[in-house]
Formats: structure tokens, C-alpha cells, sequence
């Protein structure tokens, strides 16, 4: 069943190209709905599914979130509505999922090059950030074109991409030096993310290369030996880095009485299990950020202490799931991109969700598909569509007889 | 699509296998094809294990937030905003008398706080020690100034001193250094020094309430949710201050060792006033204090001594066993009872009747009534009253009666019904009269303000008419007995006295005696029981060099009573008495006096 229109679709209307006007048109058609029907195939169903939940619980949350942070961020002259954070987190949405989809309809190589070529863009744009950018709370991040944006947002999901394609590299020549060549590229990214400073991702970066290297297969000694190494980075960054040691020692250090972390855990625990129903907190209208940055603890005070631990094992569940997925895949590019972006996602997300539990010192660093977007959003919808690109599969193949890995 | 299909299914996929299939193709690599394979097998082998562990470290992470989570739903989550907001609410609530009277408040208060911190990473001070202890000796001359400087310069937080007055606050900060900052601190303050001292209890270094109410409410007076209310208690403050003048006045007159006091509403069971002295200061708790805090009223227990008596006359009217108040008892010679005999103070006649037993508080008399009540009806009336556990109050300390267990001999109801070989706390016997008096029912006492929905059932002791007829015998007392001292004109106030040699070693020690005099008025309408108790009074002039309870208790309700009847609303009227007309011709015609 499945021959039949991939056959007429593909290569021989190409082959017979060119029959008569009408016919092609028909067939342009056709060739548009058939991508459609074999993207349908090929998607990971329970993926999406996953991901289209967590946008929901965002949706819901920037929702009970906007107003808190609607009332704190109007001025004088400038009063924003209860619901303005809610009404631009649609628009972003709505263009996020558009960019999730397209990135998703990318055959595997394409999606490669796109994020090769971005990466090189952003980093250019990374470069120039330290001289060129506007800066935000003590911080150089954000470039201003039409609308603000932080390229590092979008270098993410292509570095990791570009991280995946170099470490494969492996397979066709063990004599290259892959581990040095993408520790070069990580070192000179963690350079200029330190230059802004943004430190929560320049630790995610690490946290990507050292997953992928890993993965490609580091021996386990010198996997302890880079254990040691992120200690001391970490060791390093607080005593020679202002913003890592404020946050550090703000963390460490008794919480001053009205310090974030101590107003995000008062409302994460205001709502007890069950929460209190939307739009009736009252602890979030003291909390800063609370569409962003701690919208986690919004859902824990109006939704209660079971949401979040909801949130976190849909989070779980979507690593999870790509991660026993590729565990049975024998390429290895489609092996490293999709651990590396599920690692990203995943990481970013836990990060956040340690910080708003008080495990973690503050990142400034936001949940993923749930907190308020801005481009943001976008670049989070195109790592989660670069990731549905490289794991589509066809699901009527069964992988090569390489150890046996679960099959689908 | 240039790539070599490599098996029948792969020229048919989707973009997934495209890619590898350009990785197969010979163009990319110098290795042998075999030895590629090799790596490529075991590289995706390594991988895959791989990938798996990263899976697992994510489910393990995933494990440790939603623990933390759980944690955070069973330890945390304290707390909601107050709609005035935190920073209005009392640290601890207030305790106020039955009118609103504050009795137990916070109270912010400055203390001198040394803090070396306050210039974030600079020197402690801007200037040097020695200058700045002289000028905090202008402000505190009793501080020594070598001593300041010392602690100044070795840069420790501390307090250079414990409280002080807004205007030194002021002057402090006037000396401009950051480093000395006077944070107010919330302590606990008790508005009316030693009122009711017993009740209310204190605060201790460690913020929790102790010995009284403090203690009783701390869970209510801390929590965030409940402290903004304030505890009403039953006290009210004025009848607590007369009450406690007046005791103590009698403490001096008469040299006694302390006293205690009662006023308890005899309808509700609320404790109006109630006093143990000497007291101590909340205030300021020293060890002087801390030796204080027992208390006599509900703590102690006592050998209350006659005035049982009336409690023994009215079991054995609501038992029947005495239809007629004009049956006459011999009481000539002391009775004898197998090796044991019960004498009275002084002869008072051959055959007394039943008044004259109670205004003369013939021993002998009464013992002849309770032998022929029998120890069963004794003991069930004694326990109804609440004499065999605690007392029912509010308070953490509350003694235990010495109360005989089993069957009684017929000597223990024959000693019982006169108030030996059972000892109780006054607030028992406060109880206890309130049962007589007020119609029969028996009713916990509280020192919490009760609403008339709150009031408890209680439970009945004595019929209606037993109360009715034990009114006019405790009237008669105070009118013809030995309660005259404390007949307050217009009050219409019954009573019994009470003089009980307290035990010492190898029995009782006549020298001292612990003197009661339990009372009720107006008793054509009771509505409030008065209980005050000597501890070792003497012989004064003041009291005529006489020890008994007439002297002293019985006389210190005669001076209350006027006091605290207006506060309670309660008027003395000369032309209201209750109807004694069936009783006092007993008296006359017994000729016993």
C-alpha cells in the first residue's frame, strides 16, 4: 500500500516530466498533499502529541501568569492589559508553530545544512552582540532588529546540530580529531556567551557536548575527568565571575527576606496540591518574572503541587521518548542530533524547573514551550522542529541487524 | 536522488534514509569498506548504550524534582497572604479581659545592636572605636567606656545593649555610623504589671507561652492564620484588681504566707477574677518569679475543712435522709467513732438542730448526718461535684485531689462530710457552691469568654429545691453564724467559713491553718460564688489576735463583695433580702447560743 504513491508522486512524475500543462499542475498538487501524507507517516505522533500538551499547559500558564506581570511591568504612561501577555504569547505561538512545522517538513539534510548555515550567522551575530547589543538587566544579549532578539537563543539548537555532524565524522574517519575540533567550537561559543555574560547558556552548551561526546563514546575515565572539569568551570566562574557568584551566593547565602528564589518558593507552595484555581493566586503578584522565568511557580500556586509534577514528568516523558526512540536508530548523525536536542530541551527545562524548586541557584533561564515566547518561542519551536525532522522514520522499515534495538 | 538503492526497500523511504544511504557510498571515507563497517557496528553499539544511560540520568532527575515537590506538599507551603499584609500582623496575638481590656500585647522595642556588616565588605566603622564609644557613653552614661571600645574594635555582632528608649533610638542614630543600628524587636507586654499574672502566664526567651494562658493559646496566638484575633478571656479586669487588692491587704493585716481567690459566675462556670498570691511580674521574669508561678487556686490542693459542711447538709436533703431541719443531733460530748473521736471547738449544745449545726459549724453534728446519708450517696454526691479528678480550667496546671478510691469506711463519710481526709483546690470548691446555689447544676469552669450558646449543659447534682433551701442556710450563716464579718450591707451574700490545721509531720499542726470562706451572692438570686483562702494566717491585732477563717477570709469577702457587686452589676439594696422566715425560728427557739 505504501508503493503505490510514492511511487506515482516521486521519482516517476520527475522521470516523465513535463506531459502536458494540466497534467502538471494536478501533479504539482499532488506532490504537495503526498509530502503531507508521508510527513504524517513519518512524524513521531507521540512526540507531537507530548509537545502539543506542554504548549497547552503554557498557554494556560502565560494565562495566569500575564496579569502579575502585566501590573508590574506598566508605567506611567503605558498601562498593559491583564491579558498582554497572554494575547502575545498566542501571536508567538501561532508563529512558532509555523516554524515548528516548517522545520519539521525539512528532509534530513537540509535540516543539517539550515542549521549549519545558522549557526554560522548566529555566531557571527554572537560576535558582534558584546559591541552592537542592548543591554537588559547587567547583561549584553540582545540584538535589535525590527523586533529584539537574542541570537543565542537561536545558536542553541544549531550549534548542537552542527556538534552532532562533526562528532559523526567519527565514523568515516577515526582519524580526525573530532573531540578537539568540537571542543574548539564549544570553548570559542562559551567564550563570547561569557562576554555578554550568559552563563545558564553557556552551561546548557556544555551540558550538550558533553551528552554528544558521551554518547559517541568517551571512555568513562576521562568522562570523570570532565566531570571534574565542569566543577571546576563552575568553581572557576564564582570566583572570577561576578554574575555566577552573585547568583551562586545568592543561592548558597541565607535568602535576603524577598529575594526571587524565596518569593518563588512562597508561591510555588501557596497553592498546596490542588491549587487554587485560575486567576486566584495572590502570591504571584509579588513574584517577578512571573510569566517567564518562574511561571512554574504561577502553575504551582493556581493549578497546585500535582500540575508541577505533572509538568515535570511530561518534560521526562518527552526525553524519554526520543532518547528509546534513537536508541534502536544506526545512524549515527540522526543518533547525536536528536539526543542533542533532546538534551537541550530537556536540560533547559530541568534547569528551570530545579531553580523554581529551590534546588538550583537562578539562571534567568526560561521553561521551555511554556513560558512567555518572544523569539524565544520561535527558536524553541525550531529546536523541537529540527527535532521532529531528524527522527522522522519510515515506520514500515525495520532498522539494519545491528544490535537489537526497539522496533516500530 | 544520485545514492545507489542498497536494498529493495531503501529507494522507497523517506528523507530518513537518504542520508544514509549517501553516508554508505565509498566517496567520504579512506578507510577499507570492512574495517568501516566494523567501526560504525561498534560506534552505534557504544551509542545506543549510551543514549540509554542519558535516558536513564533524565528519569533520575525527573525522580528528584518530583520528590522535592512531594516534599514541598508535606513540610512547606505555609503560606498565603494576610489581606492586610504581613507586615500588620502581630507576631503574637493578643490576650484581652472579657471588656476588651488589653492583658497581653506586643510591643516593638529597640535594642542597640552592634552590627559589623551594615558597610558591606568596608570597615565596620567610619570612624575610630574609641570616639565612637565616647559617644555612645553621652548617650548611656552607665556604660563603661573601655569595655564599648573593646567590643567595638574586635568587629563581632552583638548587642551593646539590651532595650532602649525611643529618644536614646534616636540619638543613636544621630551618631550616623551604619554599624549601629537599633532594630526594634517584637517582646511581649503586659499592660497591667502582675494582674492576673497566674492566668495570663509569660513569654520565655524561647517565644513560647508558659504557666497560663499564654501557654494554653500559643498554637492560636502564633499562627499566622489565628493571631490577628485576639483571645477573649472570661476575666474581668476590675473585679480581678479588687480582688486581688483585697486579698492582699487581708495577706497583711493578718501576716499571712499567701492567698488565693476565686469569682466564678455560677450559671456559666466563667472565671470572672481568679488570683494566686503573692504573684509575680510577666514583665520581667526573675528567679524570684519563676518561685511564684505556682498556683494556689488550681495547682494546690487543701483540706478545705467546714466548708464542706454545707455540701454534706444538701446531699443529705437531696437525699431525704433530713425532711426536717428542726431534727435535733446530740452534741454535748465528742463522738466517738471504734479509737477515733470527733470533737468541736467548744461545746455548743446537748441537741442542736441542722441551722445550728451550720452557723455554730458543729463537726459532731455533721458527722451524724453523713453516717445517716451512708458512704455510697456520700461518695456519688462527692464525685458528681467533680471531686475525684483535676479541676476543669483551661490552665496546664491543675493538682490532683487526694481523694480515697473504693469504698468508704464509715469513718472517712463521717470526716469527709466536715472537709478532712479529702483535699481539693479552691477552684473545686468554687465549682462546687456554684452547683449549690444555682439550682443544682454542676458546670466546668473556663476562663474563655463564653457567648449564651456556649454555655455548657453541665450536669445536675441537686434538685432544684435542695439549692433553694441551701440558700437560706448559707444566708443564715452570714446573718447568724460565723460568717457575720462578711455580710456586705445590701449584698444578701451566704457563705461558710472554713479553718483546716494543715498536715504536718506525724498529723496535724495546730499552729497552721489554712482559712476559707466560700460564699455566693445575692442569694435571693445567686449569680456570682466569691472564694478566698489564707494561707498560715495569725493572730494580729488587726485581727483581733484571731486565726479562724472569720477573721480573715470571711472579712476579706466582706470587703470585695461591696467592690466588685457594681462592676458585675450587681446593687446593693437594703430592702431585698431572701425569704428566711421558715428557718430563723429554728434558730431562736434552739436557744444555743
Amino acid at each position: 500500500m505504501s508503493l503505490a504513491p510514492q511511487f506515482e508522486g516521486g521519482n516517476f512524475q520527475r522521470g516523465a516530466g513535463g506531459v502536458h500543462i494540466a497534467r502538471r499542475s494536478t501533479t504539482r498538487r499532488n506532490g504537495r498533499w503526498h509530502e503531507l501524507t508521508v510527513w504524517w507517516r513519518e512524524i513521531d505522533k507521540v512526540l507531537l502529541t507530548i509537545v502539543g500538551l506542554l504548549m497547552m499547559a503554557g498557554v494556560i500558564g502565560v494565562a495566569a501568569g500575564s496579569a502579575a506581570s502585566a501590573h508590574r511591568l506598566s508605567t506611567a504612561e503605558k498601562t498593559l492589559s491583564d491579558l498582554h501577555f497572554f494575547w502575545m504569547h498566542l501571536t508567538w505561538l501561532v508563529m512558532g508553530i509555523a516554524t515548528m512545522f516548517a522545520a519539521s517538513l525539512l528532509p534530513r539534510d537540509s535540516a543539517r545544512r539550515l542549521s549549519i548555515l545558522l549557526a554560522a550567522g548566529m555566531f557571527v551575530l554572537l560576535v558582534a552582540v558584546p559591541f552592537v547589543g542592548s543591554e537588559i538587566n547587567g547583561a549584553r544579549r540582545w540584538i535589535r532588529l525590527g523586533a529584539s532578539f537574542q541570537p543565542s537563543e537561536f545558536y542553541k539548537p544549531a550549534f548542537t546540530v552542527m556538534l552532532a555532524w562533526i562528532l559523526s565524522w567519527r565514523v568515516r574517519d577515526p582519524q580526525l580529531p573530532v573531540m578537539v575540533l568540537s571542543g574548539a567550537v564549544l570553548a570559542v561559543s562559551v567564550g563570547l556567551l561569557m562576554l555578554q555574560p550568559d552563563f545558564g547558556t553557556a552551561m546548557l552548551l556544555c551540558g550538550v557536548w558533553f551528552v554528544l561526546v558521551v554518547t559517541v563514546g568517551l571512555p568513562l575515565h576521562r568522562v570523570g575527568w570532565a566531570m571534574g572539569g565542569i566543577v571546576a568551570l563552575i568553581v572557576g566562574a564564582y570566583f572570577f565571575y561576578d554574575n555566577a557568584r552573585r547568583r551562586i551566593d545568592d543561592f548558597l547565602g541565607g535568602t535576603e527576606a524577598y529575594s526571587q528564589v524565596d518569593l518563588a518558593n512562597k508561591t510555588l507552595t501557596n497553592g498546596g496540591w490542588f491549587g487554587r484555581g485560575l486567576w486566584m493566586g495572590e502570591r504571584k503578584k509579588a513574584l517577578p518574572e512571573a510569566h517567564t522565568d518562574y511561571i512554574l511557580s504561577v502553575i504551582g500556586e493556581e493549578f497546585g503541587l500535582i500540575a508541577v509534577a505533572g509538568i515535570a514528568l511530561l518534560f521526562c516523558a518527552l526525553v524519554v521518548r526520543v532518547l528509546w526512540r534513537l536508541s534502536g536508530e544506526d545512524d549515527l548523525f540522526t543518533l547525536l542530533a536528536g539526543t542533542g536536542l533532546a538534551t537541550l530541551l530537556g536540560g533547559q527545562a530541568f534547569i528551570n524547573m530545579a531553580v523554581n524548586l529551590q534546588l538550583f541557584p537562578s539562571k534567568g533561564m526560561t521553561l521551555p514551550l511554556i513560558s512567555y515566547g518572544g523569539s524565544s518561542m520561535i527558536a524553541l519551536c525550531l529546536t523541537v522542529g529540527l527535532l521532529l525532522a531528524v527522527t522522522r522514520r519510515n515506520p514500515y522499515l525495520t532498522r539494519d541487524g545491528l544490535p537489537k534495538g526497539p522496533r516500530r | 536522488m544520485a545514492s545507489i538503492p542498497l536494498g529493495t526497500a531503501q529507494g522507497l523511504t523517506g528523507p530518513a534514509n537518504r542520508h544514509r544511504a549517501r553516508q554508505a557510498s565509498p566517496q567520504a571515507s579512506h578507510a577499507s569498506p570492512g574495517r568501516r563497517a566494523d567501526l560504525r557496528a561498534s560506534t552505534l553499539t557504544m551509542a545506543r548504550k549510551r543514549v540509554a544511560l542519558i535516558a536513564f540520568g533524565f528519569a533520575l532527575a525527573t525522580a528528584v524534582l518530583v520528590l522535592r515537590v512531594a516534599m514541598m506538599g508535606v513540610f512547606g507551603g505555609t503560606g498565603g497572604f494576610t489581606p492586610a499584609g504581613d507586615a500588620l500582623l502581630p507576631d503574637r496575638g493578643m490576650i484581652v479581659d472579657r471588656n476588651g481590656v488589653p492583658l497581653a500585647r506586643d510591643f516593638k522595642s529597640y535594642a542597640l545592636w552592634f552590627n559589623p556588616k551594615a558597610m558591606e565588605g568596608g570597615e565596620p566603622l567610619t570612624r575610630p572605636a574609641g570616639e565612637v564609644a565616647a559617644r555612645l557613653v553621652d548617650i548611656f552614661p552607665d556604660m563603661d567606656e573601655a569595655d564599648l571600645e573593646r567590643r567595638l574594635a574586635s568587629g563581632k555582632g552583638q548587642y551593646l545593649r539590651r532595650r532602649i528608649l525611643p529618644e536614646e533610638a534616636n540619638r543613636v542614630f544621630e551618631i550616623g555610623e551604619p554599624a549601629l543600628s537599633p532594630p526594634a524587636e517584637p517582646s511581649r507586654y503586659y499592660p497591667e504589671g502582675n494582674l492576673a499574672a497566674h492566668v495570663l502566664g509569660y513569654v520565655g526567651a524561647d517565644g513560647k507561652g508558659h504557666v497560663g494562658m499564654e501557654e494554653v493559646f500559643n498554637t492560636s496566638l502564633t499562627d499566622p492564620s489565628t493571631r490577628g484575633t485576639e483571645q477573649v478571656l472570661a476575666i474581668d479586669s476590675r473585679v480581678q484588681a479588687a480582688l486581688e487588692d483585697e486579698l492582699l491587704r487581708g495577706m497583711g493585716l493578718a501576716q499571712a504566707k499567701g492567698a488565693g481567690g476565686i469569682v466564678l459566675d455560677v450559671d456559666t462556670g466563667e472565671v470572672v477574677a481568679l488570683a494566686s498570691l503573692p504573684s509575680f511580674d510577666p514583665n520581667h521574669i526573675d528567679q524570684k518569679g519563676m518561685e511564684l508561678m505556682f498556683n494556689r487556686v488550681t495547682n494546690q490542693v487543701y483540706e478545705l475543712g467546714s466548708t464542706f459542711k454545707p455540701l454534706a447538709v444538701a446531699a443529705a436533703i437531696d437525699a431525704g435522709v433530713v425532711t426536717n431541719l428542726a431534727k435535733t443531733y446530740p452534741a454535748g460530748k465528742p463522738l466517738r467513732v471504734g479509737r477515733f473521736s470527733i470533737r468541736d471547738s467548744h461545746t455548743i449544745g446537748q441537741n442542736i438542730n441542722v441551722p445550728e449545726i451550720l452557723i455554730h459549724s458543729s463537726n459532731i453534728g455533721t458527722a451524724q448526718i453523713a453516717d445517716e446519708l451512708g458512704s455510697v450517696r456520700m461518695k456519688r454526691t462527692m464525685e458528681r461535684l467533680g471531686f475525684n479528678e483535676r479541676p476543669y480550667i483551661e490552665l496546664p496546671a491543675r493538682g490532683f485531689p487526694i481523694w480515697r478510691s473504693g469504698e468508704w469506711p464509715r469513718l472517712t463519710t463521717m470526716t469527709v462530710s466536715y472537709g478532712h481526709g479529702i483535699a481539693v483546690t479552691p477552684l473545686h470548691l468554687a465549682s462546687a457552691y456554684a452547683a449549690m446555689v444555682n439550682g443544682g447544676i454542676w458546670r466546668p469552669a473556663t476562663l474563655k469568654k463564653l457567648s449564651p450558646d456556649e454555655v455548657p449543659e453541665g450536669r445536675r447534682v441537686f434538685k432544684e429545691s435542695t439549692s433553694a433551701r441551701m440558700r437560706q442556710l448559707l444566708r443564715l450563716i452570714v446573718t447568724d453564724g460565723t460568717g457575720r464579718k462578711a455580710d456586705a450591707p445590701g449584698f444578701r451574700l451566704g457563705g461558710k467559713t472554713g479553718s483546716a490545721e494543715k498536715p504536718g509531720d506525724g498529723g496535724y499542726r495546730r499552729t497552721s491553718l489554712v482559712t476559707t470562706f466560700a460564699s455566693a451572692f445575692p442569694m435571693d438570686n445567686p449569680r456570682y460564688v466569691v472564694i478566698t483562702m489564707y494561707d498560715e494566717p495569725k493572730g494580729t491585732a488587726a485581727t483581733s489576735y484571731q486565726r479562724t477563717a472569720a477573721w480573715n477570709a470571711a472579712a476579706a469577702v466582706g470587703r470585695i463583695v461591696p467592690r466588685i457587686g457594681p462592676m458585675l452589676g450587681i446593687y446593693p439594696d437594703e430592702n431585698r433580702e431572701i425569704d428566711l422566715s421558715d428557718v430563723r425560728p429554728l434558730l431562736e427557739k434552739g436557744g444555743a447560743h
